[in-house]
């Protein structure tokens, strides 16, 4: 992710059409959130799409954009909305491919099966852990855990006050240690090796 | 049943199980490597460009239709009304007859041909008009100069006493 100042320069340099500055928006930008809406809708090639969306649709608008802003703010306010207008009931479902596979890499065939099989582990987990969770606190524990976001940042994001956003989160920890705790995967240690 | 429930009783707490904790901790440690994370940098490298080529490549072609319509309109809006009036006088007499040339010939024409119909009243009339040596005492023009004047008790009444 880029800081704020050399985010609101490189937004400058893309405003005035610098190609590479749009590149650079995106490099820094489209892992987080491709992983953020696969996390919301559980869908990667629906992620992928969305998130190019996104960026489509955000870069095109730059001249629109308030520098007192995140641009990352904006990039995820637009993907969100992008992905409920796609599906208006959110309903996480399990995707055969998992973020961290992709089917062009060329590592040897029997790490590859392995890193498929742990990362597929850890995909399960993960999901039991957020399926626990209603539309909000989905949607804050993935900003602060995943995102790295602020309290206060995801506060204004949702327009909440800052104290409800931390008692979303302790209720969604708790929420999740109680689903990790009910499903019984055996040998919890071995997913996260 | 799984081992860490084992390890709950053994904690003898109520609560989840510190292994169910630490696993937690990793969910989440897991959750934020996904943000940050490749495997592949170079296949994400090659995307982020290829998204750049596209969404640059429509940017133009999605701008300049409309900017250059609208300037179009404008240009021809303001233009029009010179070119209308430049128009006739390049194309010489081959042009159709303007409205405004049609209208004031009209015009013309029912002026000349009151004027005559003036011309031909005062010729008609003019024998019958007794010729006038001394314009002050003109029948035509009553004068009051001619006119008794009365006493101030008779000229109260308006009429002749009987």
């Amino acid at each position: 992710m880029l800081d704020a100042k050399t985010e609101r320069l490189t937004i400058r340099r893309a405003r005035s059409g610098d190609r590479e500055a749009v590149a650079e928006l995106i490099r820094a930008y489209q892992r987080p959130l491709e992983s953020f809406i696969f996390r919301l809708c559980g869908k990667s090639e629906l992620a992928e799409d969305i998130a190019q969306e996104a960026f489509v649709r955000v870069i095109k608008s730059l001249d629109r954009f308030d520098e007192r802003f995140r641009f990352s703010t904006w990039l995820f306010t637009i993907g969100k909305r992008l992905l409920v207008n796609h599906h208006q009931k959110m309903k996480p479902s399990a995707d055969s491919e998992t973020v961290e596979f992709r089917a062009d890499d060329h590592r040897r065939p029997e790490h590859v099966l392995e890193e498929v099989e742990r990362s597929e582990k850890m995909g399960r987990m993960i999901e039991v852990a957020l399926d626990a969770l209603v539309s909000p606190q989905r949607e804050i524990v993935l900003l602060f855990h995943q995102q790295g976001w602020p309290v206060e940042r995801i506060a204004v994001e949702l327009s909440m006050p800052e104290g409800t956003v931390k008692s979303h989160l302790f209720r969604a920890r708790r929420r999740m240690l109680e689903a990790i705790e009910l499903s019984g995967t055996p040998n919890p240690h071995e997913v996260f090796r | 049943m799984s081992d860490w429930h084992e390890s709950s009783n053994d904690s003898g707490r109520g609560g989840p199980s510190v292994r169910a904790e630490r696993l937690l901790v990793r969910v989440l440690l897991a959750l934020r490597s996904e943000a940050r994370r490749s495997t592949n940098l170079c296949h994400d490298h090659q995307r982020a460009e290829a998204l750049a080529s596209r969404i640059m490549a429509e940017f133009p072609r999605r701008v300049l239709p409309v900017g250059l319509a609208a300037m179009l309109v404008v240009v021809v809006c303001t233009s029009f009304p010179l070119v209308r009036d430049v128009l006739p006088d390049a194309a010489g007499g081959a042009q159709p007859t303007p409205v405004a040339t049609a209208v004031e010939a009209g015009l013309r024409q029912q002026g000349s041909a009151m004027s005559d119909g003036i011309e031909a009243l005062r010729a008609i009339v003019g024998p019958f008009a007794a010729p006038s040596t001394t314009p002050t005492h003109d029948h035509a023009t009553p004068s009051f100069a001619d006119e008794p004047v009365h006493e101030p008790s008779e000229a109260a009444a308006p009429f002749q006493k009987s």
